[in-house]
C-alpha cells in the first residue's frame, strides 16, 4: 500500500533558466504531494532516487518502466514494476500525455518535457493538472532536474546532496584531466545507435560533455548533435575507444568485433569497445547516476590517473541514494560484466567484495 | 489528361539525332565514370590510384602499398555500395520506364502499385521487432509482394483488371501500408528503433555489404531480365489497351508480368536500401528525351542512366559531410525541380500548339 507522507508546505515556483515556470503548482494550493506522474523517460528514475522510494509515483512513460525493469531499479523497488505506464501515447515521439488515464490516476503533479514544444504540455494544463517542466541534455539541466524533483518530493536536501556529489566528482575529474598533455588524450566515439546503421553523438551532446570531462577527445565533434554516419567515416576518425549506448538492449560489443570493416578499427583491434552500464537508470544520458558514469569512463580511459574503486562507489552511493545495498551480482549487472567482461581493462571492475563505506 | 497525353506524345516524338552507337557509348561511359568516381571518393582518405590498384589487385598481380584498412574500405564498404547503388538505380529506372509504357502515363512511378509502401511496412516492422539482416530483407520483400497481391486481387473485377482500376487500387493499398508504417513509427521506441526506422525509410546504402548485394542482385536482375524480355509487348501495350487486344496481345497477362517484375525490383530495392523515391519517375524522362519511347532502346538507356544517377547521389550522400545524408532527401531535392521544369516545358509547348 502506498505510503503517503504529509508535506504541509507550500512550494515556491522554481524558475528555469529561460524564465518559464518549471513548477506550476499554485502557491495557494499547499496540499501535500502524494501522487506524481512522470512522462520524460529518465524522470521516473530520478524521482525515485530523490524520493528514495517508488511509493508516490503513480504513473510513468512505458520506456521509463522498461529502463527500470532492465536495470537494477526494479530489483531495488519491486513496486516500481507495476506502476501504470500507459500515461503517454501518440505524438511524433511518443510523449503526448494520455490525459484521461492521467485524470484517472489523479496525480498532484505531472512531470513533462519543458523543451519539446507546448503541444505536449497544453493538454495537461487544459485538464487543470499541475505540471512540472523538465529540460534535458546538458549538465546544468541535469542539476535543474534534481532541484525540481527535490521540490516535488519535498526533499530539497537530498537533491542538493546529489548535486554536490556531481559537483565534487566533476571538479576532481576535470582537475586531473586538465593536467593531462594533449598527446595522451584518447579519441572516443559514442554510438548513440548501432544496431541498424550508425548514429554518433557530436558536439553539443551530453556524451560530448563527459568525454571531454574525463580528458578524452570526442572524435565526432565536427558534427553537432546526434547524426547518422557510415562505417567509412568511423574508420576515418579511428577512435581509440568506442562506447555503445545503453538504450539498444540487444546491442553488445560483438556488433563491432564481428563487423568485417569495423573489426579492423583501432578500438576493435585493441578490444576497447564498451557498452554503457545501466544502474538505477542508463549511465549515458543525463540522470542522477552520472558521477558513477564519469568515474567509470575516466578509469577506463586513464587507469593510471583515476584510481576509483568503482564497485565500492556503486555500493556506497546506492545505499545513500536508494537505501539499498547492492549484491555482487547487482554490481556485475550494472557494469554489464557479461558483455564487457573480456574488453581491455575491464577486469579492474570485476568482483571485489562490497564493504560499507562513506556517503557520496 | 491532355497534359499527360502531351507529355507522352512529346516523349515519343523526341528522338535523338545522335547515332545509336554514340548514344550507347555515351551512357556506358557515363556509368563507368560514375562507378569509378564512387569508388574513389569518400570520407576515408584513399588516393584514387590506390583505390584502383586495390580493385585491380583482385584480378591481377599488384604489389600492395596500402594498409589493411584501405583495402577493407574499398572492397568491403565502397565496392558493395557501388554495386548495390548501380543495381537499384538501374532497376528502379527500368521499372519506371516499363510502367510508364504500360500505363501510357509518364507520371507513373514504381511506387504506384503499392509495392514500396508494402515493403516499407515490412522493413519497419522488422526493425521494430529488433530484426536486421536477412530477417529485415525478407520481411520487406514479403510485404512488398503481399501488397502487389492485394492490388491484384482488389483490382480484378469480372476476371479483368483495367489500368484505371489498377492505379486506384494501388493508391488505396499504398495508403493502407503508409498508415501501417505510421502505426509502426507510433509504436517504436523513440530512443532506439524509431530513429532507425525513420532513417531507413528515407533510403540509404550505408549498410551495404556483399551479403546484401547477393541477396538483392538475383531479384533485381531477374526483374530487369523479365522487363527486357517484355520490351516488344510493352511497346504494343503503350499503344493502348484496345489496340493491344486487337493485335492479339494477352493484355492482362502481359501487364501482370511487367508488374511482377517491377514488384520484384522494388521489393528487393526497398529491402536493402529503404525507400528511394523519384528515380523511377525522373530518370525514364531523361532517357526518353535521349532515345525516344521505343522500349528496346529506352530500357537499357534508363537502366544505365538510373545506375549513374544513383551512384552520383550516393557519392554525394556519403562524402559531402561527415554525417550520412539520406538518399531519399537528395533524390527528391534534385528530382522535384527537374520534374517541375519538365512539366512547365511541356505545358508551354502544349499552349503554343
Amino acid at each position: 500500500m502506498a505510503r503517503r507522507k504529509k508535506h504541509g508546505r507550500c512550494f515556491a515556483a522554481v524558475l528555469l533558466t529561460i524564465g518559464a515556470p518549471a513548477w506550476e503548482r499554485a502557491k495557494a494550493d499547499d496540499r501535500p504531494v502524494t501522487r506524481v506522474a512522470t512522462i520524460p523517460i529518465p524522470s521516473a528514475s530520478i524521482f525515485i532516487a530523490v524520493d528514495g522510494s517508488a511509493e508516490r509515483l503513480v504513473g510513468m512513460h512505458p520506456l521509463s518502466r522498461s529502463a527500470i525493469e532492465e536495470g537494477v531499479l526494479g530489483r531495488m523497488f519491486p513496486s516500481a514494476r507495476v506502476i501504470n505506464s500507459s500515461i503517454a501515447a501518440g505524438g511524433a515521439d511518443g510523449f503526448m500525455p494520455n490525459v484521461e488515464t492521467l485524470a484517472m490516476l489523479d496525480p498532484d503533479v505531472v512531470v513533462q518535457w519543458g523543451d519539446r514544444g507546448d503541444d505536449i504540455v497544453a493538454p495537461l494544463r487544459n485538464a487543470g493538472m499541475h505540471t512540472a517542466l523538465m529540460r534535458y541534455g546538458t549538465e546544468q539541466f541535469a542539476r535543474d532536474s534534481l532541484t525540481l524533483m527535490g521540490e516535488i518530493a519535498g526533499k530539497p536536501d537530498k537533491a542538493r546532496r546529489l548535486i554536490a556529489w556531481r559537483e565534487a566528482v566533476a571538479t576532481e575529474i576535470a582537475a586531473k584531466a586538465a593536467a593531462m598533455p594533449d598527446k595522451r588524450r584518447l579519441k572516443v566515439v559514442y554510438l548513440q545507435r548501432a544496431s541498424t546503421g550508425l548514429v554518433v553523438a557530436g558536439a553539443n551532446t551530453y556524451s560530448d560533455y563527459y568525454i571531454r570531462l574525463v580528458g578524452g577527445v570526442n572524435a565526432a565533434a565536427e558534427l553537432s548533435g546526434a547524426l547518422a554516419i557510415n562505417a567509412e567515416q568511423l574508420a576515418q576518425w579511428a577512435p581509440d575507444v568506442i562506447l555503445l549506448n545503453g538504450f539498444e538492449e540487444q546491442l553488445t560489443p560483438r556488433r563491432i568485433y564481428d563487423d568485417p570493416l569495423l573489426s579492423g578499427a583501432k578500438a576493435a583491434m585493441e578490444r576497447r569497445v564498451y557498452k554503457m552500464p545501466i544502474g538505477g537508470y542508463r549511465w549515458d544520458p543525463p540522470s542522477h547516476e552520472n558521477p558513477l558514469a564519469w568515474m567509470w569512463l575516466a578509469q577506463l580511459l586513464y587507469p593510471d590517473l583515476f584510481r576509483y574503486d568503482l564497485r565500492k562507489e556503486i555500493e556506497e552511493s546506492y545505499q545513500i541514494v536508494y537505501g539499498y545495498r547492492p549484491s555482487l551480482s547487482d554490481i556485475d549487472s550494472v557494469l554489464r560484466l557479461s558483455v564487457n567482461g573480456d574488453a581491455r581493462g575491464y577486469d579492474r571492475f570485476t568482483a571485489v567484495a562490497p564493504t560499507p563505506g562513506h556517503a557520496p | 489528361m491532355s497534359l499527360l497525353s502531351a507529355i507522352t506524345s512529346e516523349a515519343r516524338a523526341g528522338r535523338s539525332t545522335l547515332p545509336r552507337w554514340a548514344g550507347a557509348l555515351g551512357v556506358a561511359g557515363l556509368f563507368t565514370a560514375a562507378a569509378l568516381t564512387a569508388l574513389c571518393v569518400g570520407r576515408f582518405q584513399i588516393m584514387p590510384e590506390k583505390a584502383m590498384a586495390i580493385l585491380l589487385s583482385r584480378i591481377a598481380p599488384v604489389t600492395p602499398d596500402w594498409s589493411a584498412m584501405d583495402e577493407r574500405i574499398v572492397l568491403l564498404v565502397r565496392a558493395p555500395r557501388v554495386v548495390l547503388a548501380s543495381l537499384c538505380g538501374a532497376g528502379l529506372a527500368m521499372s519506371g520506364a516499363a510502367l510508364q509504357g504500360v500505363f501510357r502515363n509518364p507520371l507513373v512511378a514504381p511506387q504506384i502499385l503499392g509495392v514500396s509502401p508494402g515493403a516499407a511496412f515490412g522493413g519497419a516492422l522488422a526493425i521494430l521487432a529488433g530484426a536486421s539482416g536477412y530477417a529485415l530483407i525478407g520481411a520487406a520483400c514479403a510485404m512488398g509482394v503481399a501488397a502487389l497481391a492485394m492490388v491484384g486481387a482488389l483490382a480484378r473485377v469480372d476476371g479483368r483488371s483495367d489500368a484505371i482500376m489498377l492505379v486506384l487500387t494501388g493508391i488505396v493499398v499504398g495508403a493502407l501500408f503508409t498508415a501501417l508504417v505510421s502505426l509502426v513509427q507510433f509504436l517504436a521506441d523513440p530512443n532506439s528503433s524509431l530513429p532507425a526506422i525513420v532513417f531507413w525509410l528515407m533510403g540509404s546504402f550505408s549498410a551495404a555489404t556483399w551479403t546484401r548485394v547477393f541477396v538483392a542482385a538475383p531479384a533485381v536482375l531477374a526483374g530487369m531480365a523479365l522487363v527486357w524480355l517484355m520490351r516488344f509487348r510493352i511497346n504494343v501495350l503503350s499503344l493502348g489497351e484496345e489496340e493491344a487486344r486487337a493485335l492479339g496481345l494477352a493484355v492482362d497477362r502481359d501487364r501482370w508480368l511487367v508488374f511482377a517484375a517491377t514488384a520484384l525490383i522494388e521489393g528487393a530495392t526497398v529491402s536493402v536500401a529503404g525507400v528511394i523515391g523519384w528515380v523511377g519517375l525522373v530518370v525514364p524522362h531523361a532517357a526518353r528525351m535521349l532515345v525516344g519511347s521505343d522500349q528496346r532502346l529506352l530500357l537499357p538507356t534508363a537502366a544505365a542512366l538510373g545506375a549513374s544517377y544513383l551512384l552520383f547521389v550516393d557519392s554525394l550522400a556519403r562524402a559531402a559531410t561527415a554525417a550520412e545524408i539520406p538518399l531519399g532527401v537528395i533524390t527528391a531535392v534534385i528530382g522535384a525541380p527537374i520534374f517541375a521544369a519538365l512539366l512547365r516545358k511541356t505545358r508551354r509547348k502544349e499552349i503554343r500548339a
